[in-house]
């Protein structure tokens, strides 16, 4: 019998409320589709704003576009198929085996298209990988759940770092200026990531990836980790901020200059000596000095798991906190800072957290309990599997009035 | 007229909307909020699922045709006997007492679990593939053999090579060294008899295998039980001698940390070099050549400095690590690692860890090379 004449099933066709139920659900997919699309996305790969991001941009795009075309012929062409031999009752159509014409250009076609893709990405690979024409160096550990940068002394584009400079979460870099970034993690795999700026580069302990970075305007261009890396890993954020040379000579200037002390009997001296007793064995705040003279010296090495917390001399230069998660600025003076023009955005970062864009919400609720905003794997009940370490802050009970002088204390550190 | 593939879709449609409700209503928070976002929208994907298979009947004309299958030859054997529902019952006990006794219980189980549902459902299903028992059989054979096969190959070369290396670590160095050559020399002189006599019956061979693997595992199992020979730590170079106070004492390897840390050897903070006029800088990794002599190290972070000796003479690389009062508060003496003795030509890594701030030492940290004076790299640590 010749089967291709047989009818293979006697279903009918579909009912007219199913074709009523997949038009509503082509819709809510598409509409789904469309909710992701977003004006106001601070990490669009489609926007670089560096040197670096935009050769990948070059890249990408021609990539996408050819990807996108074949997509559309692909799924146009199954479409097709599905709907013209969907089964209506009718003869199997004739069916055909093996078609050695058609297979070598199906095999040849995408063989040239990727050919021809591969040397403009091989070319961008190789400069991206450049790292003997930096003019600034900065080291750039991750642990869970933030980022320290170590600001290496020598030159710094135009500026002079005399002083190793010691900072979390926001790296602040001159503009036009290439930066190298020495990326590592004192614990488990992470990935730094300024979508603006440049592709993702693992932190892997034990290595020491070099990554490319520069901006061409000032401005604050944010990311986060891209590497799963524990509960928290949400929480892990960063960004980076250029200012112009100048600007960034002030930047490195103030954190330079020499600790100011806050006035006796003040509400923020109570909070010195509330900092001192609970928090410098963790934090460092440069040239704090006990009462008889000698330095305040954190030891995070003996109390926290990667072996540091961040440091806190200029905390209010930041704005935001704890892995860059939670705001120190309020919304107002933030939306008014990212949208600064870049003329405006050095004077306006500069000024750090002033006491009327502080906002105190965030930062009042951590010192009340870190590990309710961030949650934290060990159990401070149960520290017996990290050796006696915490990781990430503890909670450590302080009396609300402990709070207040803290929080005082803390916004004179800019 | 629900084909198979929607049915599962449309039940882990169903499961997946009463799951969102019962955990929003469950839980609160931002978790709670999350939770049900996510739930949703897996509920959606297995909804969409779901209708396009009922739209192309999942791809398979005869799914719904019911009839023909209930009515066919094969469906009418009765069913064979099989060994999987007990070794998965087992499975599932082992699984409960690994919860509360042993991890390896709970993963030994779980293994045996998924075999037996695996074994199972082709067993299951090749019974029922036509009405005749050989050719399902064979059905059976040649979906699940080439999983069995290298599982269970895999299974004995390990069950060999553990056996055979908890040996070697029984015994002493040298006799293990005959110890190797000899069961070499019988396996390879059995294999040649074997090779040989083409006439020996399957059994002998079969039987000479199983003796022989019986006594490796056997001596294995006993010398596993008896505990390994103990193992020498190489020697490591004293503070002293790094600091060039005491005399040399031949070191075979110092740097033990380095050569653990394969990765090191692409990845150094710094080259340190000495030059044959016995001058010392360092080039920091990613500016080129603009002579360091001082080099910026995070607290609490490996690092490594790949060391140069250009010098005529043999020199090693020392890292100080500071100076620090002890607990009892009495003055400690200062902290040193080192490199081997270089010769000419030579570099070494050296591995080093800063936990503390350059305030806390009394003494600065610093790279030095015994026996070259007022040669010095600073190390900043803030
Ligand atoms: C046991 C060590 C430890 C102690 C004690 C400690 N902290 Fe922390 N702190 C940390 C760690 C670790 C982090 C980083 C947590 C994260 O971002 O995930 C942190 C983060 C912070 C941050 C955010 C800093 C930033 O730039 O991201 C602030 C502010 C802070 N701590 C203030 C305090 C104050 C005030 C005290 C004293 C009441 C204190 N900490 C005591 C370990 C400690
Ligand atoms: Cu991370």
């Amino acid at each position: 019998m010749d089967r291709s004449k047989e009818t293979v099933s006697t279903l009918g066709r579909m009912p007219s409320t199913r074709r009523h139920w997949s038009r509503a659900a082509l819709l809510t997919s598409v509409g789904l589709m469309l909710a992701g699309c977003a004006n106001n996305a601070p990490q669009d790969i489609f926007e670089p704003k560096g040197e670096n991001s935009k050769k990948i941009d070059t890249l990408q795009r021609p990539v996408f576009y050819i990807a996108g075309v074949v997509a559309l012929i692909v799924i146009g062409v199954v479409g097709y198929a599905m709907w013209k031999f969907k089964d209506r009752g009718q003869d199997i159509p004739e069916q055909t085996h093996g078609n050695p014409k058609l297979e070598i250009a199906l095999t040849i076609l995408p063989a040239i298209i990727l050919a021809g893709i591969s040397v403009p990405t091989v070319i961008t690979v190789f400069q991206l990988d450049k790292k003997t024409d930096a003019e600034c160096i900065i080291n750039v550990t991750g642990q869970q759940w933030w980022w320290e940068y170590d600001y290496a002394t020598g030159q710094c584009g135009d500026v002079k770092i005399d002083k190793p400079i010691v900072t979390a979460g926001e790296l602040v870099i001159p503009e036009k200026t290439n930066v190298l970034l020495r990326i590592t993690s004192r614990d488990v795999i992470h990935s730094y990531w300024i979508p603006a700026l440049n592709g993702k580069r693992d932190a892997v302990p034990g290595r020491l990836h070099t990554l490319r970075m520069q901006a061409d305007q000032p401005g604050i261009y944010t990311g986060q980790c891209t590497e799963f890396c524990g509960l928290s890993h949400s929480r892990m954020r960063q960004a980076a901020v250029a200012l112009t040379a100048g600007d960034f000579q002030k930047w490195v200037d103030n954190q330079m200059k020499d600790y100011v002390a806050p006035e006796a009997g003040s509400l923020a001296a109570e909070g010195e000596a509330v900092f001192t007793a609970n928090c410098s064995k963790c934090h460092q705040i440069n040239d704090l000095k006990n009462a008889d003279g000698s330095p305040v010296l954190s030891e995070p090495d003996l109390y926290v798991v990667p072996g540091v917390a961040p440091n806190l001399s200029h905390l209010m230069n930041r704005t935001a906190f704890a892995g860059w998660t939670f705001d120190l600025l309020t919304d107002e003076c933030r939306v008014k800072l990212w949208n600064a023009k870049p003329a405006d955005f050095g004077a306006m970062y500069l000024k750090g957290i002033t006491p009327e864009c502080f906002e105190q919400v965030a930062l009042r609720d951590w010192l009340r309990n870190p590990p309710g905003m961030k949650p934290m794997f060990v159990d401070p009940n149960n520290l017996s599997s990290t050796g006696g370490k915490y990781r990430g802050m503890p909670n450590l009970n302080l009396k609300p009035d402990q709070i207040d002088q803290l929080i005082a204390y803390l916004l004179g550190r800019n | 007229m629900f084909t198979t593939g929607s049915k599962l879709f449309l039940g882990a449609t169903a499961l997946s909307i009463v799951s969102a409700i019962v955990f929003g209503a469950s839980v609160g928070g931002s978790a709670g909020m999350l939770g049900t976002i996510g739930l949703i929208s897996v509920s959606v994907v297995f909804a969409f699922l779901a209708g396009i298979n009922l739209f192309t009947r999942d791809g398979n004309l005869a799914a719904t045709e019911s009839d023909v299958e209930r009515n066919a030859a094969a469906a009418q054997a009765g069913v064979g006997r099989s060994m999987w529902p007990l070794a998965a019952a087992l499975g599932a006990g082992g699984l409960v007492v690994g919860t509360i006794s042993k991890p390896v219980v709970f993963k030994v189980s779980f293994i045996v679990l998924l075999a037996a549902a695996a074994e199972w459902m082709v067993q299951g299903f090749s019974e029922r593939v036509s009405a005749d028992s050989k050719y399902n059989e064979g059905i059976r054979k040649r979906l699940l053999h080439p999983l069995e096969f290298p599982l269970l190959a895999s299974v004995g070369a390990a069950v060999f090579i553990y056996s055979f290396s908890r040996i070697m670590l029984n015994i002493d160095k040298d006799a293990g060294r005959w110890v190797f050559m000899v069961i070499g020399a019988i396996i390879t002189a059995v294999g040649f008899v074997f090779a040989a006599k083409r006439g020996m019956g399957k059994s002998t061979v079969a039987g000479i295998i199983t003796v022989g693997a019986l006594a490796l595992v056997g001596v294995g199992i006993a010398s596993a039980v008896s505990g390994q020979h103990p193992i020498e730590p190489h020697p490591a170079a004293t503070a002293a001698v790094c600091l060039g106070t005491a005399s040399e004492v031949q070191i075979e390897e110092v740097d033990a940390k380095a050569s653990q840390s394969v990765a090191a050897k692409s990845n150094p903070l710094a080259n340190v070099y000495l030059t044959s006029d016995e001058q010392l800088y360092a080039l920091n990794t990613g500016i080129g050549n603009v002579q360091y002599h001082e080099i910026t190290v995070p607290r609490s972070n490996a690092v490594h400095v790949l060391f140069h000796n250009d010098s005529a003479e043999p020199r090693r690389l020392t890292v100080h690590l500071g100076t620090f009062k002890a607990k009892d508060g009495s003055e400690g003496s200062e902290e040193a690692e080192c490199t081997t003795a270089l010769e000419k030509g030579g570099t070494a890594f050296l591995s080093f860890k800063i936990n503390k701030s350059q305030l806390a030492s009394s003494t600065p940290y610093r790279l030095t090379v015994p026996g070259v004076e007022d040669q010095e790299i600073k190390l900043l640590v803030p």
